[in-house]
């Protein structure tokens, strides 16, 4: 039914009823449970590690001296500088092992996943699973694979390596528990990635007599490119931010060989108590995933990727 | 190569070849956790002697269940995990109405505001939150793992695309029947927005379930300690325990695997909104 006399319809134009008090309010009160959770826990504490960042603190954070920039000379030059340049060196090989590594699983299950084939819907339900796996729980797992007297990997290697603290092995160890839990998502975002190449491009391929791999090379990787890029500067975030792994099975060692930039954060604010050199040490990851982020945005805007 | 072959020759080949080729990853993926599995069924007499258990003994799960505090965990995990994710609906619904729906002075720098939390790590302000809740005294408390995660970013984006496919003139009609917005939100949009609101949930039960470093910080007793954190202290001291956590990294993970199993397709929706988090 529809009511011709409803005054909002013979008013045309902009010369509507004028709103009430509550009609401008409403929207904000709409937006008030959002905006509260993010200035209380976002936007505040964000402020606040700024201002830590140029104090000392005491024992219980509480900023007791001016220090200007001083943290910040001291982690990146002074007196911690040996520990946190070590952190991100770790850190940057890491990720690199991470972004790589994820991506060419998740490459290679998508690409795999693709005909039809007996069991295709099991496989792609496991590969993609790794998203549910707690980083916690999966460590836990880790811990007994790595184990060095009944450990899975020593057993099917025959060695009786100690892998989480073997210098050399303990950092591409950690990589690799990473890799496992990035998996799942890096298959997810692919293979829709894939799924969204137009079939024709295939077809025109097909009759011109192209083979498996001139395919690959010439249809799938370029128009995948796109994908390929997002899904590595998420697995770079990602890695970033690593910790749970680190803490449960290599606290950082052995001599900070697996000390990664977040866990070396936690150390500095909750092992030493010193509150003002882990703020200053987490501005400094905020703005490496602050850059990082933005490279990606240019690059999307850009959107050439043949 | 098989050009001798018919074309339904050739495609059976193919399948036999696909199959080869993800048998050795599926089972890849699938190791560590039934490697888990295997542990923890395992006989305790027969951890350190045998690579594969002779037996079933399910008695770590019982001990599971009875010596350690891992089900008091459990409940705790579930207060959390429903009152997160039932408060980011509100939220986030709410927010995204706004944004869809309303017309309002400062519209799109408020969510430029929002579009500016995503650049930050939570990793990065989790000191100075840290030293806030401690300040408050909320340590060791259920409000400590919940208020700060009521509301994100990604929730407001993920329904915000959602009401955005919503036609205007339904809430035109709906103001000319005298429907004020409070119930348009509940009675239209809400209903019709089930499946955004469905993977928002799924992804957020899940990351709630699955956190760690937070709990880690702000509790201190099994009290209000979430699973993650206390499959975390179980150690593998000796053959019993080590039995004993790996049955707990299973109970564990079976919530999780549940949600991903039977929210698939939710789950992967959120997680593809969330991502651009990361």
């Amino acid at each position: 039914m529809v009511r011709f006399s409803h005054k909002s319809l013979l008013r045309s134009g902009p010369r509507r009823r004028k709103k009430t008090l509550y009609e401008h309010i409403e929207p904000y009160l709409f937006l008030l449970p959002a905006l509260l959770v993010f200035g209380i826990f976002l936007y505040y504490p964000f402020v606040k590690t700024v201002y830590l960042s140029l104090f000392l603190t005491d024992k219980f954070g509480q900023a007791k001296l001016f220090y200007g920039l001083q943290n910040y000379y001291d982690i990146l030059f002074g007196k911690y500088s040996a520990s946190f340049l070590n952190s991100l060196v770790v850190t940057v090989k890491f990720v690199v092992m991470v972004a790589t590594g994820g991506l060419l699983i998740g490459l290679a299950t998508s690409l795999m996943t693709v005909g039809k084939f007996p069991g295709r819907t099991f496989s792609t339900a496991i590969y993609a699973m790794p998203i549910a796996i707690a980083s916690a729980a999966a460590a836990m797992s880790f811990r007994m694979i790595l184990h060095p007297s009944i450990g899975l990997l020593n057993a099917s290697l025959g060695t009786q390596r100690a892998w989480a603290s073997d210098p050399v092995w303990a950092l591409p160890i950690m990589a690799l528990l990473t890799i496992w839990l990035v998996s799942g998502i890096n298959f997810i975002f692919i293979g829709a990635g894939l799924r969204n190449i137009p079939e024709e491009l295939y077809e025109s391929a097909s009759i011109d007599g192209a083979g498996y791999w001139r395919k690959f090379f010439h249809i799938t990787l370029p128009c995948l490119s796109p994908t390929l890029f997002f899904q590595i500067i998420i697995n770079i975030i990602n890695a970033f931010q690593s910790f749970t792994q680190i803490r449960l099975i290599t606290q950082g060692g052995p001599n900070e060989a697996t000390n990664v930039i977040v866990y070396s954060i936690y150390l500095d604010a909750f092992r030493n108590f010193r509150f003002g050199s882990a703020a200053a040490r987490s501005i400094i990851l905020f703005l490496i995933i602050l850059v990082i982020t933005l490279i990606q945005f240019k690059m999307e805007k850009r959107s050439v990727h043949y | 190569m098989f050009q001798s072959l018919t074309r339904r020759q050739r495609e059976a080949l193919l399948r036999v070849g696909r199959v080869c080729l993800n048998v050795p990853f599926v089972v890849i993926i699938m190791l560590p956790l039934l490697y888990t599995l295997m542990m923890s069924v395992k006989p305790s007499n027969e951890i350190f002697t045998r690579f594969f258990p002779t037996t079933i003994d399910l008695i770590s799960y019982r001990h599971v269940f009875t010596k350690t505090a891992i089900p008091r965990f459990i409940l705790n995990s579930f207060i959390v995990a429903s009152a997160v994710t039932l408060g980011q609906m509100i939220t986030c619904s709410m927010a995204a109405f706004a944004f869809s729906f309303l017309e309002f002075r400062g519209r799109n720098f408020l969510f430029l505001c929002i579009l500016a939390t995503m650049m930050v790590p939570w990793e990065a302000t989790i000191i100075a939150n840290y030293l806030t809740v401690s300040s408050w005294g909320w340590r060791d408390t259920y409000h400590v793992l919940i208020i700060p995660y009521l509301c994100s970013a990604m929730g407001i984006f993920l329904l915000r695309q959602n009401y955005l496919t919503f036609a205007k003139e339904l809430h035109e009609a709906a103001k000319l029947d005298g429907c004020n917005n409070w119930r348009f939100l509940l009675t239209i949009v809400v209903p019709l927005a089930r499946p955004a609101l469905g993977a928002l949930g799924a992804y957020v039960f899940l990351n709630t379930w699955n956190q760690y470093f937070w709990p880690l910080l702000v509790t201190d007793s099994n009290r209000v300690r979430t699973v993650q954190i206390g499959i975390s202290q179980l150690y593998d001291a000796d053959s019993e325990q080590i039995g004993l956590m790996m049955a707990g990294v299973v109970v564990v993970i079976i919530p999780s695997l549940s949600i991903f199993v039977f929210m698939q397709k939710q789950l992967i929706n959120g997680l593809m909104a969330g991502a651009v988090k990361g």
